[in-house]
């Protein structure tokens, strides 16, 4: 029995990961500018297409789809935030109509990719040299698995060193701690802005890859339910805290696979309830989250 | 009421009676169910309005709330040959078929009593801690309709619903929500509502119980919006769990957010805008042939205009068309006076 619940921990860690990623996302972006980038399911899911689209439609080498794939995320995260979230900012508008502008992005994205590649499912390409498995004693481990959880690891260490200890990093936690007197410091704020969208959606367009090796399935609403959760999981640690975030999308990635995978099977199609009640359980218990956030109810062009 | 208020409130009202009159007459079908449509979308968001508008508490929970209203009002009035054949219901409900009145009321009680059950421990929470948990709301009650086969017969869906939902329903409806609307926020209430919207701590110190208020702003709010989504389902005579999501939650939003978020004119105005467009656009995204030049179906294409008509009013008109501002008889004849001035300009 606990070699099976060893094995299924093991397969949740793949989709933890998925979720992590995204949260960081959405915790940077929030922790800068005081907005949630409602959006950001659709960076992902751009990310995926974009790995779809030079794999198994140009036949280009799997390493080559990933790293575009990246830069796809990180395409659209900037003109998300040129044509969408800088206006905005410009002319002082309130948070909620940022939020409702965000919402609006969201479900324009979605509905572009409906429109040009339909709403059918597609097979993400899987290479083969990813599709093999490691034998540790009786446990089984998927080797994109083991891959994917390894480039997680070092994009998080790669991440804490760059917001601990190098120059961005301190302006960021600078401009994050107080956008004025940061700028009163010398800190070029529309700089570290456009830094941490770059960051937040690079880091998606990871987890697209991710998703897509896991699950390979890609669609164009693929982006709801990861980008839904991976905010849950930003909120569980704490909202403007990086690594909260990674941790709450840990919980909230492996806690859905083990309760798909330990319950009987007639519990699976409760899957949401289970993930959503998680969420009002921990805010009812601790209304901030897990870790300490770093809350701005008003956003830098507030008062 | 002074004369002249009583002579232009008789005048509208018959204005207004006339005009449903004549489509009820002259319009059919496909039409017909615009009109009745524009006008459920139109309480729907007024409803919204009382919460997301008034007092300022930022809530995509309706979508919930309105199914849970629908699923109630169709399970009271489906045919009982229907429920036998398709749903397993406990006897006391297998056995009876309400008229609409009675199950419209019954179904916005327990809509407000859902929302109210839900929502509350959300009061908690703040920004958009509590816009994430509203979201989960809907899924929530989403997730249980697919999962209550009984009541609900899953994802398949309620087909059969009896179709009661005529104009004069709509807008008799309509016309009492427009009034006590209007009422409600001209009230000691209504402006303790507003206080809350613009400083929570200043109203507290003013002596407004600040969540109770909150509350029963919720539960007005959910009261309408549960008529609506009952007036809904006996339009389209067909449910299932997925008819409220995020999307629809999205168009009422943009509703809202176009027509100016906390006015009665911006929530109808908004309602028109948005029911018409996305309806009359429909086809277009259907594919047709244009001089033999055939254009090929564009899904998604009404929903994609519509995201870039909402961001662009967010950028650069966020209090939305109306600004803040009634459409009244004095705001029409100032319009009418300084007209030539506008144009001048």
């Amino acid at each position: 029995m606990y070699i099976y619940v060893i094995q299924q921990l093991i397969n949740a860690l793949a989709y933890g990961s998925v979720l992590g990623l995204l949260a960081v996302g959405y915790t940077m972006i929030y922790g800068i500018l005081g907005l949630i980038n409602f959006a950001h399911g659709e960076i992902f899911m751009v990310g995926a297409f974009a790995c779809y689209l030079l794999v198994s439609a140009l036949h280009l080498p799997f390493m080559i789809g990933a790293v575009g794939s990246v830069f796809a995320s990180i395409l659209v995260g900037l003109l998300l935030y040129k044509l969408v979230y800088q206006p905005c900012i410009k002319r002082k508008a309130p948070v909620l109509a940022v939020f409702i502008a965000s919402f609006g992005a969201s479900l324009g994205i979605k509905y572009l990719f409906m429109m040009i590649f339909g709403d059918q499912r597609r097979a993400f390409p899987i290479p083969e040299s990813l599709t093999g498995v490691y034998e540790i004693g009786q446990i089984t481990v998927n080797m994109r698995d083991f891959f994917m959880l390894i480039a997680t690891i070092i994009i998080m260490i790669g991440l804490t060193y760059l917001i601990k200890y190098t120059r961005i990093g301190v302006a960021m936690r600078a401009v994050s701690y107080n956008m004025k007197i940061a700028e009163v410091m010398g800190v070029d704020s529309a700089k570290i802005v456009v830094a941490a969208f770059i960051i937040g959606s690079a880091l998606a367009g990871v987890s697209a890859v991710q998703y897509g090796l896991n699950f390979s399935i890609l669609y164009p609403n693929m982006g709801f339910t990861p980008g839904l959760e991976g905010f849950i999981g930003a909120v569980l640690g704490g909202i403007g805290n990086v690594p909260g975030a990674m941790i709450g999308g840990f919980i909230i990635g492996i806690g859905e696979i083990l309760f798909v995978a330990l319950l009987p099977p007639s519990f699976s199609a409760v899957r949401p309830m289970f993930v959503w009640g998680l969420l009002f359980l921990i805010l009812f218990i601790k209304p901030t989250g897990l870790f300490r956030p770093n809350i701005k109810y008003e956003g830098i062009w507030g008062e | 009421m002074n004369k002249t208020n009583i002579g232009r409130s008789m005048v509208s009202l018959t204005i207004y009676v006339g005009l449903l009159f004549l489509a009820d007459t002259f319009l059919r079908g496909f039409y017909l169910q615009l009109v009745m449509l524009f006008g459920i979308n139109s309480i729907i968001a007024l409803g919204v309005n009382v919460t997301n508008g008034y007092t300022n508490i930022f809530s995509l929970g309706f979508g919930g709330v309105m199914l849970t209203a629908a699923y109630t009002s169709s399970i009271l009035t489906l045919p009982i040959w229907y429920k036998e054949a398709a749903l397993h219901l406990p006897s006391w409900l297998a056995h009876i078929q309400w008229p609409f009145l009675p199950s419209l009321l019954v179904a916005a009680m327990v809509a407000v009593m859902a929302s109210v059950v839900l929502v509350l421990p959300a009061f908690r929470l703040k920004g958009h801690y509590f816009i994430l948990t509203s979201i989960g709301v809907n899924i929530v009650i989403a997730n249980l309709a697919e999962n209550m086969r009984s009541f609900t017969q899953g994802a398949q869906g309620l087909r059969n619903i009896p179709a009661f939902t005529n104009t004069w329903w709509v807008y008799g409806i309509l016309l009492l929500t427009v009034i006590f609307v209007w009422r409600l926020i001209r009230s000691k209430f209504g402006r303790a509502l507003i206080t809350i919207s613009k400083d929570q701590g200043l109203a507290a110190v003013m002596g407004i119980n600040v969540v109770r208020y909150k509350i029963y702003s919720f539960i007005i709010g959910s009261f309408i919006v549960g008529i609506g989504g009952v007036l809904w389902v006996h339009l389209i005579v067909s449910i299932n769990p997925q008819v409220f999501n995020l999307l629809f939650v999205f168009e009422i939003i943009a509703m809202l957010a176009i027509g100016g978020i906390g006015t009665i004119s911006g929530a109808i105005l908004g309602a028109g805008i948005v029911t018409f467009f996305t309806e009359l656009a429909l086809p277009i995204q259907e594919g047709f042939s244009l001089f033999s030049l055939q254009v090929p179906p564009l899904f998604g294409l009404v929903n994609l205009l519509m995201a870039i008509i909402l961001i662009v009013i967010m950028i650069y008109r966020p209090d939305g068309i109306m600004r803040g501002k009634e459409i009244s008889y004095e705001y029409i004849s100032n319009l009418v006076r300084h007209f030539p001035k506008l144009t001048k300009k």
